[in-house]
């Protein structure tokens, strides 16, 4: 039943790491962006890419990407403590990685175009003629944009080596998704696409990581893209602060007993993989290195008024007349 | 200098096309710009000598084809994005405008946008989709907007953009297309974005024009000459960042500013223009600053109030008459 008990493994842990640091994230700061419950679908998705695949994770729950990528606890806190060290210096919020990870950063505040530009990174790996793909994750919300739409038809059209992937949280803000469409299922789409489309538990890491892995599979392959719907739910408000009194709170607690991070240990307790304690010693583990490092990251330098930047806006010069 | 007589398009379409030979990381991507040649033959020739792995038809998605451009260019690549008419510019905006310019800045230098969009407004021999809105882009900081009035100019500044690190909007003027022939001169031949020209020199009157508007300065300088009022003629030639230098030096030699393009008076480049030279120069004029541009409806179809509605070198002429009313 578990096949890579180390890759397993390794997906618990960063889905640990991702709850922990979010919740101190939200402690932090009223505005961040909580992912607490939706940890299996950047998990899920990102793990087991390759160093030359680009990845544009959805912004919520997107650190735990930049972590699998190769950035550091405390650059994570860097940004989310707004210090000089942060990238892009306190020019754009906290939730942007660095591009030389190859992971695409969200560059302005509007949702959707990030659907485009990955699939200008996957059109960029076929022009090079290399077999690295992207792999993008967005909202339900953002899936009823226009961007989507555009993107997503072009990259079939295309046949682009690309996987798009629906983090549904069934939320967006206010706006639940049986309101926003009238889609039984948003996997469902792909087929006016002429692609693939398959709708995946999104509490279960393993089934994520399974479904992404074999779009990717068809993509190195050139295969074109495949849209993978997952389904998970958005357990807090839309940031910290937002109570989310517009909502059911039974809706709630139903989604609480399906929590992913249990869900598996449950799983891999029952398979003999991972005991209670072990479980116990992995939370115990990221509470500390996420304490230590924030506690790092406070005493980097504050970002400067002269870090504004105003003669960096060209990377070529003008030349002087 | 040695050079061919071409087309402004022809001299668009070489430029490309050498930008292309010199450098396998550029392409094209755009609606109708492989064996149909590009609307208004914007890109002829180039399908047949770099075919599909170079030239990119893509379906009617300018805000999908706006973001394969800027992710690909984040990749390393040096995309040209053909945007058809510039009307449609509208539906890529979130790409254009908040996305492109702001990578540089936001990644302090480590990614840049090497990205050209080439499209085309104004009045032309078809009359479709004239509309002006380069205005627009101008606001927005990290774009770069060029915006030629001759065939030399349109390949040199063609060749910088698609050498420019940053993202260029370079606006194609419909009537020059194929309505002005000029000398082109052969091998490297770049203008560097950011530079004005002075297209004729005058003591008595500045005239700041853009593109076709150009051509109708020059007509207008020419007839002035015969009353013995000398028109400096200032092409703009890249419309943000502007070249301040070059409009201030003008200005502070003849005194008198009008400014003239086709787009709209209300909120166009010429109001920029105007402000920055009362800002700068206020010491320097002799006579209030005169806006030549369109009135403030959309660009109408029937060619009799088309007529009504562009400004054209009449309007420039009773500018200067105006301004030449204060004396010293
Ligand atoms: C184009 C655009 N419209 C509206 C917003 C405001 N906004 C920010 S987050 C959000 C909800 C997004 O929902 P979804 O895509 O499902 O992601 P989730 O927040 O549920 O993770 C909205 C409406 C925005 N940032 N961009």
């Amino acid at each position: 039943m578990i096949e890579d008990v180390k890759q397993v493994l390794a997906m618990h842990r960063l889905m640990v790491q991702s709850r922990v640091l979010d919740e101190a994230c939200c402690e932090e700061s009223a505005h961040w962006f909580p992912s607490q419950g939706e940890e299996a679908v950047p998990v899920g998705t990102f793990y087991g890419l390759r160093p030359d695949d680009v990845c544009a994770p959805a912004y919520r729950g997107a650190p735990i990407v930049y972590l699998m990528r190769g950035m550091t606890l405390e650059q994570v806190w860097a940004g989310a403590l707004g210090k000089r060290t942060s990238f892009g210096r306190g020019r754009h919020f906290s939730f942007t990685a660095p591009i030389e990870l190859r992971v695409f950063p969200y560059i302005a505040g509007d949702l959707g175009p990030i659907i485009s530009q990955a699939t200008g990174a996957a059109f960029a790996q076929r022009y090079r003629k290399s077999d690295a793909v992207t792999a993008v994750s967005f909202g339900d919300g953002t899936s009823n944009r226009g961007d989507f739409h555009e993107a997503v038809n072009l990259g079939a059209a295309w046949r682009l080596p690309i996987v798009y992937v629906i983090q549904n949280n069934h939320w967006a803000i206010s706006m639940p998704i049986e309101k926003a469409t009238a889609a039984k299922r948003l996997a469902d789409r792909a087929a006016g696409y002429g692609i693939p489309g398959v709708a995946v538990d999104g509490n279960d890491v393993l089934a994520v990581h399974t479904a992404v892995q074999e779009a990717v599979r068809r993509a190195r392959a050139g295969h074109g893209p495949t849209l993978i719907e997952a389904e998970t739910f958005r357990m807090r408000g839309h940031i910290a602060a937002d109570t989310a009194s517009y909502r059911a709170p039974e809706e709630v607690e139903e989604w609480r007993g399906r929590d992913p991070i249990q869900r598996l240990e449950a799983r891999l307790a029952d398979a003999g993989v991972l005991s209670a304690e072990d479980a116990q010693a992995v939370w115990a583990e990221a509470a500390q290195e996420v304490g230590e490092a924030k506690a790092a990251a406070q005493r980097h330098p504050d970002i400067l008024p002269t870090d504004l930047g105003l003669d960096e806006m060209f990377a070529t010069p003008l030349r002087e007349a | 200098m040695p050079g061919k007589r071409m087309t402004f398009v022809e001299a668009l379409v070489e430029g490309i096309r050498e930008e292309m030979r010199r450098d396998p990381n550029v392409f094209v991507l755009g609606q109708d710009i492989g064996p149909f040649g590009g609307s208004l033959r914007s890109t002829l020739g180039l399908w047949e000598e770099f075919g599909p792995a170079r030239i990119f038809d893509t379906p009617i998605s300018e805000s999908a084809a706006a973001g394969v451009c800027l992710g690909a260019a984040l990749e390393g690549l040096r995309p040209i994005l053909d945007i058809s008419f510039g009307e449609f510019l509208a539906s890529a905006m979130p790409q254009i405008v908040l996305h492109a310019p702001v990578v540089h800045w936001l990644t302090l230098g480590k990614a840049r946008v090497p990205l050209t969009i080439r499209t085309k407004v104004g009045e032309g021999p078809y009359g479709g989709h004239p509309q002006c809105f380069e205005a627009w882009f101008t606001h927005v900081p990290g774009l770069k907007v060029v915006m030629p009035s001759t065939p030399a100019d349109a390949k040199g500044l063609m060749k910088a953009a698609i050498r420019d690190d940053d993202p260029v909007l370079f606006f194609e003027h419909m009537y020059l297309y194929h309505g002005v022939r000029d000398v082109v001169p052969d091998g490297e031949h770049l203008v560097p974005i950011g530079r004005a020209e002075v297209k004729r020199p005058g003591k008595d009157v500045t005239v700041a024009a853009t593109a076709w508007m150009v051509h109708r300065a020059l007509q207008a300088a020419h007839q002035f000459a015969a009353e013995g009022i000398e028109v400096e003629v200032l092409d703009l030639r890249t419309l943000a960042p502007l070249d301040t230098a070059t409009l201030l030096a003008s200005v502070r030699k003849t005194g008198r500013l009008v400014v003239a393009h086709e787009a709209w008076k209300i909120g166009g480049l010429g109001a920029e223009v105007a402000a920055t030279v009362a800002e700068q120069a206020f010491g320097s004029l002799r006579a209030p600053i005169v806006r030549v541009g369109a009135p403030h409806t959309p660009v109408p179809a029937h060619p009799t109030i088309r007529r009504a509605f562009l400004p054209d070198a009449q309007g420039i002429a009773d500018a200067v008459h105006a301004v030449m009313k204060y004396a010293a």
